[in-house]
Parts: structure tokens; C-alpha cells; sequence
């Protein structure tokens, strides 16, 4: 009897795959996106575009540099149709690899031109700013810039995140304002300075809680989804350096087509909605990210976009991560 | 009719050869016997036979059917044998009627195959066990269901390596008995390895004597016991006294036994093999004088229904054994008359050692 | 049934001992499934320009990263295997007051995703960041793949050489010492090798506790530079270094001849009920159940409470269905690699050993690099790209080193005297792996198959990539709401997880049909 049983199974098996098989064939009519972004800030955007234009998506959502990996790995044969990151460098790969489609340049004027790719094939969805994380009762002489951190008086009481895509997008840009002798010099002395590594942001935000440190450096929503997910106030701020320093780097999050797509116009339709009014009111209202397309605006607790004092850094070359990243592994924080 | 021809079969397992120029002949419908010492090849043998173990060399043939030339063999399941394992090997995740129907063809319908297990159940006095787990069963059940598995396809023969060894004493002559005579009775080819004498001698109708990776001798159990064509022969199927003797022209003999009588002619020693129930013991009264030796009881094994007697005699080096029957009339340290009544079995020299 | 005086084609030289075409042609496929990583990772390493490659080869950090490894897996190892062969020995010898729910509670830490373990571990706050927490949460969620090997050994053990060395004088410690562990020893062996490819292959822990291992560090390669090339060479060094880990498996296994004798009873050890060592061992199971189970569960807990949120049963119950169908295809998948390539393991040829260790390479991988190389390859086939069974089989190659070992063993210990008499009672081969050898090897073939089904559940990296678009499990659901800092929201599935995961691990942890049998027919 049971070893009838366990003849079954090859069968059951290649019934299980087969009908898998055929269950996932794609339909013609939908709009396959690789999300780099979580569910949780685009999924009900996604249902509203479906419910305006009768298009349907299959979502899948990722890791924004796995997906984009993937894609390379994908190359001609990607049944995405749309990439959407959080972050300008995994944009950049697979623009770098040729393998996204040029934009409409009516998409790519409708947002503010410091979202816009030169290489015209993606553009800002959100912006994301880098700011110092604190703890207000125990910091009261604010860093001006990111080279105070550097002094003695911050050993062992900051945090960073240097295999975090923030952090490597803000070397980048360090290494672009400023060269990579001085980069390195940086990274040195921050090294010495002792600092905590931590994974992601947000685990830096909750030590600063935690008060197991008292600063660091993340991009400016964690300080708000922290606070959200343990369901309370937090001890902790969110603080700008010095007009044009480097650690008040504004980053994107952003959107392209993929050069595969056979549905380059419905594709097309999508980025314009998410680029709409609307869907850009939920980036700053629900998700506390700035807008790509109305930099006079602001999530609730920040100033507006046009009112910090970024540094002039071109968003496209956040995209050349392989200098920083031989740089990170010279100085041992890779 | 000849059921299992073996001729010259020679095996190596690994670099050792373990049967070398065998040659055997199991008339059909015999139960025969392979006994000898451990380790002198019988297993080795049957296994060959059921085709797991390959030759090196030889033929076997079952009646007309060669399975077996040189290296060149039938795989065991196309051979129709019936094999019963020392310990039954039941599988022990089916049922006794999934064992017994085991071998059964596929094709069978399973009214069919359901007659064939209840009449081989009943045929081993083991009718309404058919859903009974092998671990249910008594060990002496589990060898007779063995043996039901065995028959179920009515092979041309029957393989049987040690079957009785794991059973408690008082049950394995039982079952042994009641196995041998359903052999029997359903006139199968059977060849049970063994190295009980004992067993050999009450079951079988052919005994074959194997030593060191050969058959010795092969006969009827009378005939190898009462003949044994060696001392080796003699001590494989019991007790054995080996005792020097001369013998003078051909005929008369001088020995422990044989006081010594005025004969002329050529001398030769050698030795007399003289089994313990042929030295009878007899009276002083009653003892003629040329016939008799005197000896001295030095221990008694009394084992209930005879006892064996450990006697010195003069100019015999070590004991003497003898078998007595009836009411133990002897003391240890008394003298008794002893009187050879068997048959006489010469050999001019005793192998020593192995 | 008559037959021919000579059958030549039936009368084959040599058949018995030669392996037959069939099992070596399937295992060559199992053996080319476990190969695709491995050529995925030898084609892109060639692709890359020399002087990179160099750059990754030698700087400092490579050095650093190959030591911090090799030690982290060999004091995982080795803590591991100690507290794992504890918790078995209580679990055998101890008269518990439950002792199903115990063992099964012992052995479920397995279904808790790394990252989840960690995460929750992390925030008590209790646990400072780095190596050594790394070592504690580890130790903790791989040392239920010792206690099982070392379980199924000990129950082989007879009472009767306890008996025996009781009357010799032997207090339990030293009984424990000089009977029973020699005789756990393959079984610890091969439950440390599976600690120590697991612990090479992590990336949930090592990450959030900021541990650079290799497999973190490939992670980190792919994650900000895309280069592919320098990945897969650190990814040939993670290889390279499972070759190791697995030669020095093989060299400690006791080698003295593996009992093969036929089915006898084994006795079971009578439980100690010794008042004072119950307590002592039942308060260190408790304390383990605590720290690997019941702390992490409760965090999780405690923070979805703090934030009670509506849960979507129907999204919950759809990724259950999910967890279920594709874990149980990637089960089945490696099941079907598994058995010829166990089935040649147990063969002292060449193949053989190719067999049964070149599996156990491609186990340290990474899931990311399984889920690369599987989308390399896949990509080019839409038909089965972004399908359930090409996950599965993902999956099976992944965790396939989990049942090939289990299922080998369980193999081995079939009687030869029962398939030989299948052989004498007309089966050919093939008839007799089906009718005798599979079913009596079923338990063991089955735990392997019900570890892979575990392993998979919680597998995320390779089901993020080849997961259907839009299909959700458990695992990704969880990954959604952690990857944003929500494991309030990441508890329900969490949970689920573990409640899913507790049917197959409750089968696994329990004693075997076998030897229940074997129970029974001593008590007649």
C-alpha cells in the first residue's frame, strides 16, 4: 500500500509543475514590473492604476539591486517590462548595460531636472534625502558637516551603514565634489574614529533609540517608519549639515522602461501616473518622500526639497559605484 | 532424474578461493544435506546455487537448465528457487499474506492469488494468519512462513541455509521435522545447509560432506556415517575414536582392542575408526578371553537416555569413549571388559592438523 | 515455466555487479542539476578582466573574510554539535513530562527564517552586534540538524551495552562517554557538516550582526558594484572552502566497518527517572526551547500586539498555499535527485564518491548565487522562467545535500539477506528497490525529503527571483514587511511559518515505524 504511494509521487510531481507551467503564461494585455520598492509604498498606487486604465500588472517585488542583477543576468530574454528602484545606482547598471529604452520626453520634462538620467532612459520617482540622525538629549553641537564626525569628540558614538546603497551613493558623490585622495581620507579617519556598522538605516536609527549610540548617517523617512513600526515616539531627530555639504546629498528612487517591452506605450502611461499629482501626494504624505516633480513641497516634519542646501552632484553619476566601492574595500569597510 | 547437477564449480570471494573442482548430483525430489564444519564453503555453495554469488569456474545445471557455465550466469530471479534464509527473512513491512504472495506473477487475479497464500498457510498449519505482521509471529511461525513463501511458486527447488539455528532447541526439532516432511511430502528438490550432524542425519535422504571447499563424500546418511571415506568424513557425521593399529596380512588386527594374536604375514600400521555405540561393554563373567580388553572407568557423562563412558586402557594413550544404553550399571574406578562389534574401518594415516 | 537449455541473453557476465545504465543515466542528471551553479559561477568568473578579479583575490579583506569564516563555522561546529548531542541524550535517556511535544519543540528552531532569528534576537537588546552574537544565534538555529542525526543514532544504540557497562561499573556521564558518543560519531559528523555548510551559506544573521563572511561578501559585491564577475569568484572561493569543510567530514568518520547485518531487536534504554537529573535536563531543554523558539516567536509577538494591525486572511492563507505547494515541489524535485545519487553513494566507485560529495559543494552557495545562476540559464526559456517548478527546482539543488546524506543512510541499513531473498523469489531489480528496499528505507528517505520541505519554506534570496511574478509565500511576505522595518506586520506569516513547519518537523523528530515495530515485537 505505501509503496504505491511513494510511486505516486514523480507523478504528482510533474503535475504540480506542468499545471504551474501553464498557470503563469503571460497574458498579453499586462504590464510586468520589477518593484525595487516595497509593496507597502506602491502596491495601492498600482491597484488605482489598474482601476483608472484597465491594465493589469504583475508585480514583482525585490531587492532593488537583486532585481536589477537579475535583469542584467535576464539581459534580451527579461519579461519585465518596467524597473523600478529605490535607488539611482541600480538604475544606473542596468542603464550602463544598454538595456533600458529612451523616455518620452514628456516624462522626462515633467519632473524637476535634477531627477531627469542624461542618459534619458529613467527618471526620479521620489527624493530621499541623507541627513544626521540624532538623539536630541544627548547631542546638542550639531555637526556642521560630515567631517566633524571625524573628531574625537564623536568616537564610538555614531553609526553608519557602508554596505547600504545610501551610504555607497553618498561616497559617490563625496568622491565626485571632492576626489578620491580626500574620499579616502575621509573614510579613514572615520574608520579611526571607531564607529558602529550597522546593516540598514533603520537599524541605525533604532540603536540611536536604543541609545546605544548617540548619531549617524541615514536617509531622512527611517526616523518616521521606526517610529511607526515600534508604535510610539522616538528619541531620536533628524538634523541637516551646513549648506552644499555632502551629507545633505539628495538621492532618488526611480522608474525606467525596459528596452525588451514590447508594451513601450502602455509602460509609458504607467510612469506618467505614478509621476501624477496624485500618486506623488501619496509619496509625501503616506511614505514621508519627497516629490521628483514639485520640489516645493514636503513630507510632513521636513523642509522643503528646494530649501536644503544640497550639494551640485549630478544624479547620474550616483551610478558609478565601482570607484566607491574599490575604495570601501581599500579602506576595509567592505 | 538428475535435479541439480554441479560440476568443478570453482569460487573466489575477493582473492580467497572458497570452492575449488565441487562437483555434486541432487537426484530429484531428495532432500539433501550439506554439512560440514563453518567455514568449509556450504553457504557459499547454496548461495551460489540460488545465483548470488557468481563462479569462477564449473557449470551448474538444474535438471536440463544450465544456469550457471563458468562466469556466465542467470540472475537469481529467473533461476525459480525457493530460498530460506537463516532467519526466515520475512519483510517485515507486509503482511504474512503480502510475504507469502510476494514471488506471485503480477498477472494473477487477486482471487487467485488469494487461494494460493490460504492453501500455502494451510499447507504450513498457518491458516487465518494472512493479515498478521511478521513481528506477531513466534520465531518457529516466521520460519514456516518463510517457507510457505518459498513454495508459493512452486520451484523446481528449495534452498535452505541453516533454517532452524535462530529457534530455541526444544522448538527447532519440531519445526524441522515438520518442515522436512512438507518437503517431502510436496516431493520438492530441497538442499539445507547445515552444520548440525544430527539434523543432517534425521532429514536427509542424501548427505554431502564438504570440507575445505569441497564435497568429500555424498550418500545416503547410512552410507556416509557407516563408510566415511575418511577419518574426517567419520568425525563430520559423529564421534570418532581413532585408534593405532597393525595390521598383519591384510586381515588380522593388533590394537588397544585387539589383543594381540600369533599371526604371520605383512605388517602395516595405520588406524582402526571405531564409532563409541560399536565398543560393547561386557562382564568380566561373560568375557571370553581373546576378545576382550580390561579398562578403567575414570568419568561418566550421563545424559538420560544413554551416557558415555571415559575408560583408560593399558597402552592406549588418552581416554576411551564409549556409549552405553539402559540403567547405569558402572562406577568410576572400576574395571570393565570391553569388546569391538562394529565394523572394521582401516585408514593407513590420520591427517594432522588442517 | 519452461526454459531454454542456455538463456544467453538472460545469462549476462557480470550483471550482478555492474551498476545498471539506468541508475548511473539518472544520477548523471542529478549530478548536472547540482553542476548548473557551478558552471554558472566558472563562466561568469571568466568574464571578468583579470585585473579586477586580482584586486579581489588578493586584498587584505579577502584574508580577513577567510578567516573570520573558517572560524565562525568551526566554533558554530562545534557548540553546536555539543549542545546538539546534549539535547538528543536528554531527549533519549530523560523520562519527560511530553516527550513528543519536547523533541518536536527542540527541532522546530529549523523553520525560523536567519534573518527573522537574528532580527528578533538583535532587539532585546541584550545581544551586542557582532561576531559573538553571531556565534549565539547560529549556534542556536543550526543546532537542531545535530540533535536529529544524533537522535536516529542514538536510537540505534542496544540497551543491552548500557546493561553491560552499568554492571562494569560506569556512572551515566562516563557510560555516555565510552559507549554511547563513539558509537554517535558519523551521525554528529554529518550533522556538523550540515552546521557548517549552513553557517557558510547564511547571509540572514552574518548580515544584520555585521559579520563579514564570504557569503556576505559576495552579497555586498553583487548588491553595490553589479560586478558579477568579482562575485563569482568569491563564490568559487566559498566553494573551495565547502570542499575543505567536506574533506575533513570524510576524514572523520569513523571508518571501521558499518553494521549491516540483518533486522534484529534493538532494546531501548529504559529513561532515567532519577528525580534530580529530570529536572536538570528538562530546565535545559526548557532553556533552549526558550532561547531558539519561544524568545524569537514571543518578540514577534510582543510587537505585533504593541501594533495590532488587521490581518488579510486571505493573503495569509494564499501565501500559505503558496509555501505549501512550492516547497513541497522543490521536496519531491530533490527526493528524485536524491535516490540515485544515494543509491550510487552506497557503491565504492568513483562515481559513487563523486556522488555523494559533489552535492554537498554546491550546498554552501549562497541563495542569491543559486537564484543568479538559475535565471542566467532560465531566462532563456520562457516556458519554465518564473515558474513553480523552476523554483523547485532551485530548491532541490540547493537543499538537496540536506536529503542525499539521510536518505543514503537509511539505504544502507535495508538487510541485504531481505533483498537477496526478493532476488531468489523472482524480482528483478528494479522490482526489488520498489517492493523491499524503498519502503524499508521509507523513514529515513522520508526525513530527508521533510528537511528540504523545511528548508524551503523559509528560503528567500532564490524564491524572491524565480517565484511566478505576483506569487507570494510566506517567506516573501515576511521579506516584504521586514525589508521596511514592519515585523509587526511580518508576524503573522512568521507565525504561520512556524505553525506550517511544525507538521513536517513533528514527523521528523518522532521515533521511526521500525523501531516501533521493533518495540512491540519485544513486548510479545
Amino acid at each position: 500500500m505505501r509503496n504505491r504511494l511513494l510511486l505516486l509521487i514523480p507523478f504528482l510531481a510533474l503535475i504540480a509543475s506542468l499545471s504551474a507551467c501553464s498557470g503563469s503564461s503571460p497574458e498579453s494585455q499586462s504590464l510586468v514590473i520589477y518593484s525595487g520598492r516595497a509593496e507597502e509604498y506602491m502596491g495601492s498606487l498600482f491597484e488605482d492604476f489598474t482601476a483608472e486604465s484597465g491594465i493589469e500588472l504583475e508585480i514583482r517585488y525585490g531587492d532593488s539591486a537583486a532585481l536589477a542583477a537579475q535583469i542584467l543576468e535576464e539581459g534580451e530574454n527579461s519579461p519585465a517590462d518596467i524597473f523600478i528602484s529605490q535607488d539611482a545606482g541600480a538604475l544606473g547598471a542596468v542603464s550602463a548595460a544598454e538595456l533600458l529604452a529612451p523616455l518620452e520626453d514628456e516624462l522626462l520634462n515633467s519632473v524637476d531636472k535634477y531627477f531627469r538620467s542624461p542618459s534619458k532612459d529613467w527618471v526620479g520617482l521620489t527624493g530621499r534625502v541623507r541627513v544626521f540622525a540624532y538623539a536630541p538629549d544627548r547631542v546638542s553641537n550639531l555637526p556642521k558637516s560630515v567631517d566633524d564626525l571625524t573628531d574625537s569628540t564623536w568616537k564610538g558614538r555614531i553609526g553608519i551603514a557602508p554596505t547600504n546603497a545610501s551610504f555607497q551613493a553618498f561616497i559617490t558623490a563625496m568622491i565626485q565634489t571632492r576626489g578620491e585622495v580626500e574620499t579616502e581620507k575621509w573614510l579613514r579617519a572615520i574608520v579611526a574614529n571607531d564607529p558602529k556598522f550597522y546593516e540598514k538605516n533603520s537599524l541605525i536609527v533604532e540603536a540611536i533609540d536604543a541609545g546605544e549610540i548617540d548619531g549617524g548617517l541615514v536617509n531622512h523617512y527611517y526616523i518616521f517608519e521606526v517610529a511607526e513600526e515600534l508604535g510610539r515616539e522616538i528619541n531620536v531627530e533628524n538634523s541637516f549639515f551646513a549648506a552644499n555639504d555632502i551629507g545633505n546629498l539628495i538621492n532618488a528612487s526611480g522608474i525606467g522602461k525596459l528596452k525588451t517591452s514590447k508594451k513601450q506605450e502602455v509602460g509609458a502611461e504607467l510612469i506618467a501616473f505614478l509621476l501624477s499629482q496624485k500618486a506623488q501626494t501619496f509619496f509625501l504624505d503616506e511614505v514621508k518622500e519627497y516629490s521628483a516633480v514639485n520640489p516645493a513641497r514636503n513630507p510632513a516634519g521636513m523642509i522643503p526639497l528646494n530649501q536644503i542646501k544640497a550639494p551640485a552632484v549630478d544624479l547620474a553619476s550616483l551610478t558609478d559605484l565601482k570607484r566607491t566601492q574599490q575604495l570601501l574595500i581599500k579602506v576595509g569597510l567592505l | 532424474m538428475t535435479a541439480l547437477e554441479i560440476k568443478d564449480l570453482g569460487v573466489h570471494l575477493g582473492a580467497k578461493e572458497v570452492l575449488r573442482n565441487l562437483s555434486l548430483d541432487i537426484p530429484s525430489g531428495t532432500f539433501a544435506a550439506l554439512l560440514g564444519p563453518s567455514g568449509c564453503g556450504k553457504t557459499t555453495l547454496l548461495r551460489t546455487i540460488a545465483g548470488l554469488v557468481r563462479p569462477s569456474s564449473g557449470a551448474i545445471r538444474f535438471g536440463k537448465q544450465l544456469v550457471s557455465v563458468s562466469s556466465l550466469v542467470l540472475p537469481p530471479h529467473k533461476r525459480n528457487i525457493g530460498y530460506l534464509p537463516q532467519e526466515g527473512g520475512l519483510f517485515p513491512h507486509l503482511s504474512v499474506a503480502e510475504n507469502v504472495g510476494f514471488a506471485l506473477e503480477k498477472k494473477l487475479k487477486s482471487s487467485e492469488r488469494g487461494t494460493i497464500i490460504d492453501e500455502m498457510l494451510d499447507l504450513v498449519g498457518l491458516a487465518g494468519f494472512n493479515n498478521r505482521k511478521p513481528h506477531q509471529l513466534s520465531g518457529g511461525q516466521q520460519t514456516r512462513i518463510a517457507l510457505a513463501r518459498a513454495l508459493a511458486t512452486k520451484p523446481t527447488l528449495v534452498l535452505l541455509d541453516e533454517p532452524f539455528s535462530n529457534l530455541d532447541y526444544a522448538l527447532r526439532a519440531e519445526v524441522s521435522s515438520e518442515v522436512v516432511s512438507l518437503l517431502k511430502k510436496t516431493k520438492t528438490t530441497s538442499l539445507m545447509v547445515t552444520h548440525d550432524r544430527e539434523d543432517a542425519l534425521v532429514s536427509a535422504d542424501i548427505i554431502a560432506l564438504m570440507r575445505e571447499g569441497r564435497v568429500v563424500q555424498a550418500g545416503s546418511p547410512e552410507e556416509v556415517y557407516m563408510h566415511p571415506v575418511s577419518a574426517q568424513s567419520a568425525e563430520s557425521t559423529g564421534d570418532i575414536l581413532e585408534l593405532p593399529a597393525i595390521r598383519v596380512g591384510g586381515k588380522h588386527l593388533v590394537s588397544a582392542l585387539h589383543p594381540e594374536v600369533k599371526r604371520s604375514g605383512r605388517s602395516e600400521s595405520g588406524y582402526l575408526l571405531v564409532r563409541p555405540e560399536e565398543i560393547r561393554i561386557v562382564d568380566a563373567k561373560g568375557a571370553k578371553a581373546k576378545a576382550v580388553t580390561q579398562a578403567k572407568v575414570t568419568r561418566i557423562h550421563y545424559y538420560g537416555h544413554d551416557a558415555v563412558l571415559e575408560l583408560t586402557v593399558p597402552g592406549l594413550s588418552g581416554e576411551l569413549k564409549v556409549r552405553v544404553t539402559g540403567a547405569l550399571k558402572y562406577e568410576v574406578g572400576k574395571s570393565v571388559f570391553l569388546e569391538h562389534v562394529g565394523p572394521i574401518r582401516w585408514v593407513s594415516q590420520i591427517p594432522t592438523g588442517e | 515455466m519452461t526454459l531454454p537449455l542456455i538463456n544467453e541473453q538472460a545469462m549476462a557476465r557480470g550483471e550482478d555487479s555492474r551498476t545498471s545504465p539506468l541508475l548511473i543515466g539518472s544520477a548523471l542528471i542529478s549530478l548536472g542539476f547540482v553542476a548548473l551553479p557551478l558552471g554558472y559561477l566558472f563562466a561568469r568568473a571568466l568574464q571578468g578582466d583579470l585585473e579586477s578579479l586580482r584586486i579581489v583575490v588578493f586584498r587584505a579583506k579577502t584574508l580577513e573574510v577567510f578567516l573570520t569564516t573558517v572560524s565562525l563555522v568551526t566554533i558554530v561546529a562545534f557548540l553546536a554539535t555539543l549542545l546538539g548531542s546534549a539535547i538528543a541524550w536528554s531527549l533519549h535517556n530523560i523520562k519527560l513530562p511530553n516527550p513528543n511535544v519536547f523533541r518536536a519543540l527542540a527541532i522546530l528552531p529549523i523553520a525560523i527564517p536567519s534573518y527573522v532569528f537574528t532580527y528578533c534576537w538583535l532587539s532585546l537588546g541584550i545581544l551586542p552586534s557582532g561576531y559573538f552574537a553571531a556565534v549565539v544565534v547560529l549556534t542556536l538555529s543550526t543546532t537542531p540538524y545535530v540533535t536529529l542525526a544524533a537522535l536516529a543514532s542514538l536510537r540505534r544504540i542496544d540497551s543491552a551495552q548500557i546493561d553491560v557497562a552499568q554492571t562494569l561499573g560506569l556512572n551515566q556521564f562516563k557510560i555516555f562517554l565510552r559507549v554511547t558518543l563513539p558509537q554517535m560519531r558519523n551521525a554528529l559528523a554529518a550533522g556538523a557538516l550540515l552546521v557548517s555548510l549552513y553557517v557558510l551559506s547564511d547571509f540572514g544573521a552574518v548580515s544584520l550582526l555585521g559579520v563579514d563572511t564570504f557569503t556576505r561578501t559576495i552579497q555586498n559585491t553583487y548588491q553595490g558594484s553589479f560586478d558579477r564577475s568579482s562575485a563569482a569568484v568569491l563564490a568559487l572561493m566559498l566553494v573551495a572552502l565547502s570542499g575543505i569543510v567536506i574533506s575533513i567530514e570524510v576524514q572523520s568518520r569513523n571508518r571501521s566497518r558499518i553494521f549491516k547485518g540483518s533486522v534484529s531487536i534493538t532494546k531501548q534504554v529504559a529513561p532515567i527517572t532519577a528525580i534530580r537529573v529530570r529536572i536538570v535536563a528538562t530546565s535545559f531543554l526548557a532553556l533552549y526551547i526558550l532561547a531558539a523558539l519561544i524568545i524569537p516567536m514571543g518578540v514577534l509577538l510582543l510587537r505585533f500586539f504593541a501594533r495590532p494591525q488587521p490581518i488579510d486572511f486571505f493573503e495569509l492563507s494564499q501565501a500559505a498555499l503558496s509555501t505549501i505547494l512550492v516547497s513541497s515541489i522543490g521536496a519531491i524535485f530533490a527526493l528524485l535527485l536524491a535516490i540515485p545519487l544515494a543509491l550510487l553513494a552506497l557503491r565504492a566507485s568513483l562515481l559513487g564518491k563523486v556522488a555523494e560529495r559533489g552535492v554537498l559543494l554546491v550546498n554552501a552557495l549562497p541563495g542569491v548565487v543559486m537564484g543568479l545562476a538559475l535565471v542566467a540559464l532560465g531566462s532563456d526559456f520562457p516556458l519554465i522562467y518564473q515558474t513553480v517548478g523552476l523554483l523547485g527546482i532551485a530548491y532541490s539543488i540547493l537543499f538537496l545535500a540536506r536529503s542525499v546524506g539521510t536518505i543514503r543512510t537509511s539505504l544502507s541499513r535495508v538487510p541485504e539477506n531481505l533483498t537477496e531473498i526478493a532476488a531468489t523469489l523472482g524480482q528483478s531489480r528494479s522490482r526489488i528497490f520498489y517492493r523491499v528496499t524503498l519502503p524499508l528505507a521509507a523513514p529515513g528517505v522520508l526525513t530527508g525529503t521533510l528537511l528540504v520541505l523545511l528548508s524551503s519554506m523559509k528560503e528567500l534570496p532564490a524564491t524572491l527571483m524565480l517565484r511566478p511574478t505576483g506569487f507570494e509565500t510566506l517567506a516573501t511576505e515576511m521579506w516584504s514587511n521586514t525589508a521596511i522595518f514592519r515585523f509587526s506586520e511580518a508576524a503573522p506569516y512568521a507565525l504561520l511559518l512556524v505553525i506550517i513547519a511544525a507538521i513536517p518537523t513533528f514527523l521528523i523528530s518522532r521515533p521511526d515505524k521500525n523501531y516501533v515495530e521493533e518495540r512491540s515485537r519485544e513486548e510479545i
